[in-house]
């Protein structure tokens, strides 16, 4: 009769972790789109779900080989699927909010912006030339910050 | 001072700047004639494939020549306050 050792059951740390940084990489990717976001943060962010995904499969491969020790073979498959969902998800969110035209014919430093006159949102006409001389009977402002922007909706 | 200009409407633009408390001046450009001028347009880039504009910010001197501008290649960046008030300040 063989004697089996009682095998201490030990937390698949791994899986935790994994699920833990996919849920950085979801809250991430929301948070972006909530105007708190740098450029080192939008990298900062897909990488959490990669970390997230190899985590998740780490802690799953143990979960299979080691089933005495560590349990989550059925959590660990869910992971890890969840974990690749959240990453693909990031890449693609990633590519598309770059995906900007070059606008290389662009007014550059040192050249003077086109005249224009464009409806304020009173539907009032406005000149850029106005914008630049400031409110009548004032000082003309020291600069104007033109800010082109992708609306509202 | 800051103008905003974007493909939106007077009255969408109106909207959005009591709903912020902006005092500033919004502009329309609803068929993206000044924006495909300034070789920002982000064909179908918008909802329903509308075409609007790329965000981009241009900081003018009285003579209407450009000191600083900003280009983002990620649309939910924004141009950072600090690079922003620096390039004020330079205007000075």
């Amino acid at each position: 009769m063989r004697m089996t050792e009682a095998v201490q059951k030990r937390t698949n740390w791994a899986l935790w972790l994994g699920l833990l940084f996919t849920l950085l990489g979801v809250l991430g990717n929301w948070l972006t789109f909530r105007r708190l976001s740098s450029d080192l943060f939008t990298w900062f962010i897909v990488a959490c779900a990669a970390l997230g995904l190899i985590l998740s499969l780490f802690g799953a491969v143990r979960a299979f080989r080691f089933p005495e020790v560590y349990g989550g073979k059925v959590w660990g498959s869910l992971g890890t699927v969840l974990s690749l969902v959240v990453l693909a998800g990031s890449i693609m969110i990633f590519v598309l909010a770059r995906s900007v035209p070059r606008s290389a014919g662009a007014p550059q430093v040192g050249q003077r912006l086109p005249e224009f006159t464009l409806p304020d949102s009173t539907g009032k006409p406005v000149s850029l030339s106005q914008l630049l001389a400031g409110a009548p009977g004032g000082p003309p402002p020291k600069g104007v910050l033109v800010v082109f922007y992708r609306g509202y909706w | 001072m800051p103008v905003a200009i974007s493909v939106d409407p007077p009255d969408v633009s109106e909207k959005l700047r009591q709903k912020r408390g902006y005092t500033f001046t919004f502009l329309s450009d609803p068929k993206a004639e000044v924006i495909r001028r300034y070789d920002l347009l982000h064909p179908r880039g918008g909802p329903e494939e509308h075409d609007i504009s790329r965000p981009a910010e241009f900081l003018v001197d009285p003579s209407g020549t450009v000191r600083w501008e900003n280009f983002t290649e990620d649309i939910r960046v924004r141009a950072r306050a600090e690079q922003l008030l620096a390039a004020v300040k330079a205007l000075q």
